[in-house]
């Protein structure tokens, strides 16, 4: 009978390759266009999804994906959490490597029972505050928090230590070298990114990973348990499921494996009780059942336990996630945004942005000159994580439309090249106090040559200036011409002052607010 | 001084020592490389067998071959396949980009035609282009520099036998044009922007610490304006030519003559290579050979 467990652990592991499979592909690889959509987990994510739509007051295309997943949820319950969630799959793999151990001692009462509730409750406060146009649904569900964890802290943090590792081996004396370089070269071509990426808030993004890993100390699958919302979600939707475990009590002896072994306690009170909401189907009571009696297959089954839920809590929550939406909207800056916060080429306006943004970092993953950034604060705490382009890091590519090809909801619109080339991030500015030449200090131009418009945004005239000693010389001063600019920031990123550069970008005449394109 | 006046005395050797500066004219990239490299004696003459050959063509820009901001394809292609049948026992293909290497790699046409050809040949091992790595810049003294006393310079180029040059001729705005001499700062590391207060001494400072031993310039298409990155055809003029020489300051002098009428002095940083003995000290030390 242990069939159908081994099943549902490869599957765990076949979609968790999957999963990193496309992260690794979420790159450019010598390719314009992404041939695969490499985004499909977010799109099969039917939280997300419905937040998006919500909170974005559209109908999303592209996350046709998600209906799939609450289609076959109906059918056979939430076996998205137990076969299929990647995140899931991490939790159990730690449980399995590490906390199992230390959780020696399986005190039920280590986490109360009725925690449980937490992730309906903050299923129904996204869910009211998603209505009010307010998507806080990032933070919670799981897909979004997994990539956004692999994009911006584990696998940056992997290449670091791998590379750290081979690059001590380069430099090692004797045959080390010849030995190990080849080891760097195959890593290098598939798994390891092609320059060491850097991200802001990738300590805490990675911290707060962990902290959910840990949280398997105190109780298996505690963030499925308590917190996932997306889990709560599957729960309401697949508690009627045709696929529900059962027994066949004439030969069960009570000897209550089946309660003990379960990752989830959905078995309760009298082992032939399931609770089917919580019911993951890992398979494990049927695995180690003594007695063969347990089963999952069709429609018998005692009538779902109701979900543990106080009518009180429900409306708090509810009412918390309606309520507390217009103190976020009176917060000043959107009447006065910060002047930094770029956007990517084909964002959506502040508002409907906000509203599709998952936070998954698809884009900041997938952007080839590491530009984009998880926001800290610039677009409120509503805005956390989502990508802002800092240019001091790295510039908007020319030619470059992949952000808009893996964003899962539209919230950056997918552009061709010709339309992508008129779109304005920002404007450039030359900090004339700065500025090499302006200053008198020195030529320089660097900005002018890698200006990528045509024809140039930023030119050059020779003029003369006072030095600080008081000649006169010719310097060659770069100016910018706002018609052309689009502000993709290689001047910036290529401003050889080393600290702050001097020229910048700034939001004023982005594209998406103006709805003007550039001549 | 205009250059058509300096011209005649080009042709004059000035007694001595006399640098040949092939200028060849063909209708393919191929065919102008093969030539120009003929016209100084045969690629025999500048790499000796076993050699470990550095070729550094421009690849800086995500631009295609017909925008010309990037050494031709064919004509790096050329110049490889002649590394290789004068005995080079490996031919490396590098640049540090501007843009992002891998679109410029890609863009350029440079990395699938090496690619192509090494597969056709069965010559991967022998040559191969790859990408620059941070962790292979050395930092590296220049002794007697006019500038730079030291710089973090490309481990590969450091080490390899011959380094032949394979710059494309266009205009640049900070230096005016860009040939052979400019085309080395591929092989530096570090915040290269700052080399642009003084650019041409840098420039000399790196010639001095890695010499060259053949320069081919690919001046078939030419950027005449909004150089070095340039992105429009509009800018582009069809000029059909090479330049090759061992000399590399030669080579940009007479470059810089023939496609843009510019003689060593209006040329900030080949002026300031002839001053400081780098290569030729005038251009009547040069004789042109033409094909």
């Amino acid at each position: 009978m242990k069939t159908t467990r081994t099943l549902r652990r490869a599957s765990q592991w076949v979609v968790f390759l999957l999963f990193v499979f496309l992260f690794l592909n979420t790159e450019y690889k010598d390719n314009d266009v992404l041939p695969y959509a490499v985004n499909l987990f977010l799109r099969l994510d039917p939280l997300m999804a419905g937040a998006a739509t919500l909170a974005g007051r559209a109908l999303i295309g592209m996350v046709w994906p998600a209906l799939v997943t609450v289609g076959l949820t109906i059918l056979l319950g939430r076996f998205f959490c137990g076969w299929f969630c990647p995140l899931g799959a991490v939790i159990d793999a730690a449980d399995a490597t590490v906390f199992r151990k230390a959780r020696k001692i399986r005190r039920k009462d280590m986490v109360p029972e009725s925690w449980r509730r937490y992730k309906y409750l903050i299923l129904f406060f996204l869910a009211a505050s998603s209505l009010f146009t307010l998507q806080w649904v990032f933070l919670f569900d799981p897909i979004s928090i997994l990539i956004r964890t692999f994009t911006v802290s584990v696998f940056p943090a992997l290449n670091f230590v791998i590379h750290g590792i081979f690059d001590g081996l380069y430099r090692a004396p004797g045959p080390i070298p010849a030995i190990s370089e080849p080891v760097y070269g195959f890593l290098k071509s598939h798994f390891l990114a092609f320059e060491q990426p850097v991200f802001r808030t990738s300590a805490i993004v990675g911290l707060l990973f962990l902290g959910i890993l840990a949280m398997e100390r105190y109780q298996r699958r505690f963030w499925c348990r308590n917190l996932c919302p997306l889990g709560g979600l599957l729960a309401l939707v697949g508690r009627f499921g045709l696929f529900r475990r059962r027994i066949t009590e004439a030969g069960c002896t009570r000897c209550g494996l089946c309660e003990s072994n379960c990752r989830m306690a959905a078995i309760g009170g009298d082992v032939a009780v399931t609770d089917h909401g919580e019911c993951i189907e890992c398979m494990d009571c049927q695995a180690t059942c003594p007695e063969e009696v347990i089963h999952f297959s069709g429609t018998e089954g005692r009538k779902p336990a109701a979900v543990d839920l106080t009518r009180r809590g429900v409306l708090a929550s509810v009412a918390l996630g309606a309520v507390t939406v217009p103190f976020f909207r009176v917060a000043a800056h959107g009447k006065a945004p910060d002047p930094l916060l770029i956007r990517p080429p084909g964002a959506l306006p502040e508002g409907e942005f906000l509203a599709r943004c998952t936070r998954c970092g698809e884009c900041m993953r997938v952007c080839i000159a590491n530009g984009l950034q998880p926001t800290w604060f610039e677009a409120g705490i509503e805005g956390m994580w989502s990508p802002i382009l800092v240019s001091r890091i790295g510039y908007c590519e020319y030619n470059c439309t992949l952000c808009g090809q893996v964003c899962p909801t539209g919230a950056i619109r997918r552009l061709f090249l010709p339309e992508k080339r008129k779109t304005k991030l920002g404007l450039a500015y030359v900090d004339r106090s700065r500025c090499l030449p302006w200053a008198g200090q020195s030529d320089c131009i660097v900005c002018e040559e890698h200006c990528p418009t045509w024809s140039k945004a930023i030119v050059f005239r020779e003029e003369r200036t006072q030095t600080a000693r008081g000649e006169w010389r010719m310097f060659k001063k770069p100016y910018i011409d706002e018609d052309l600019c689009v502000g993709c920031g290689i001047c910036e990123t290529k401003c050889p002052l080393t600290d702050r550069a001097a020229v910048l970008v700034t939001s004023r005449g982005e594209t998406r607010s103006t709805g003007v394109l550039a001549k | 001084m205009t250059a058509s006046a300096l011209f005649p005395s080009l042709l004059r050797a000035a007694g001595g020592k006399t640098v040949d500066v092939g200028v060849a004219s063909a209708a393919s990239p191929a065919e102008r490389a093969r030539k120009a490299v003929a016209l100084v004696g045969g690629m025999k003459s500048f790499v000796s067998r076993g050699d470990v050959v550095v070729l550094k063509p421009n690849i800086g820009w995500d631009r295609t071959p017909e925008q010309a901001a990037n050494t031709d394809p064919e004509f790096v292609v050329a110049v490889a396949e002649m590394c290789l049948a004068a005995g080079a026992g490996s031919v490396r293909v590098f640049d540090r980009t501007c843009n992002d290497p891998r679109r410029c790699y890609v863009n350029s046409g440079i990395k699938d035609a090496v690619e192509q050809f090494a597969k056709k040949n069965r010559v991967e091992d022998a040559l191969r282009i790859y990408h620059v790595e941070d962790r292979k810049f050395v930092r590296t003294s220049i002794p007697n520099a006019l500038s730079i006393k030291e710089w973090d310079l490309y481990r590969d180029a450091l080490e390899a036998d011959k380094i032949v040059n394979l710059p494309i001729a266009k205009h640049h705005s900070l230096a005016g044009i860009t040939l052979g001499l400019k085309n080395m700062m591929g092989i530096m590391g570090g915040n290269r922007g700052q080399i642009h207060y003084r650019l041409s001494e840098c420039l000399v400072d790196v010639h001095r610490r890695v010499p060259v031993a053949l320069t081919v310039i690919d001046a078939g298409r030419v950027l005449v304006r909004n150089g070095p990155s340039g992105g429009s055809l509009a800018d582009v003029k069809s000029f059909g030519k090479a330049f090759a020489s061992r000399d590399v300051v030669a080579a940009d002098a007479i470059a810089a003559e023939k496609i843009f009428r510019l003689a060593p002095g209006d040329v900030g940083h080949i002026g300031k290579a002839m001053e400081s003995g780098l290569g030729v000290s005038s251009v009547g030390q040069i004789r042109l050979v033409e094909g």
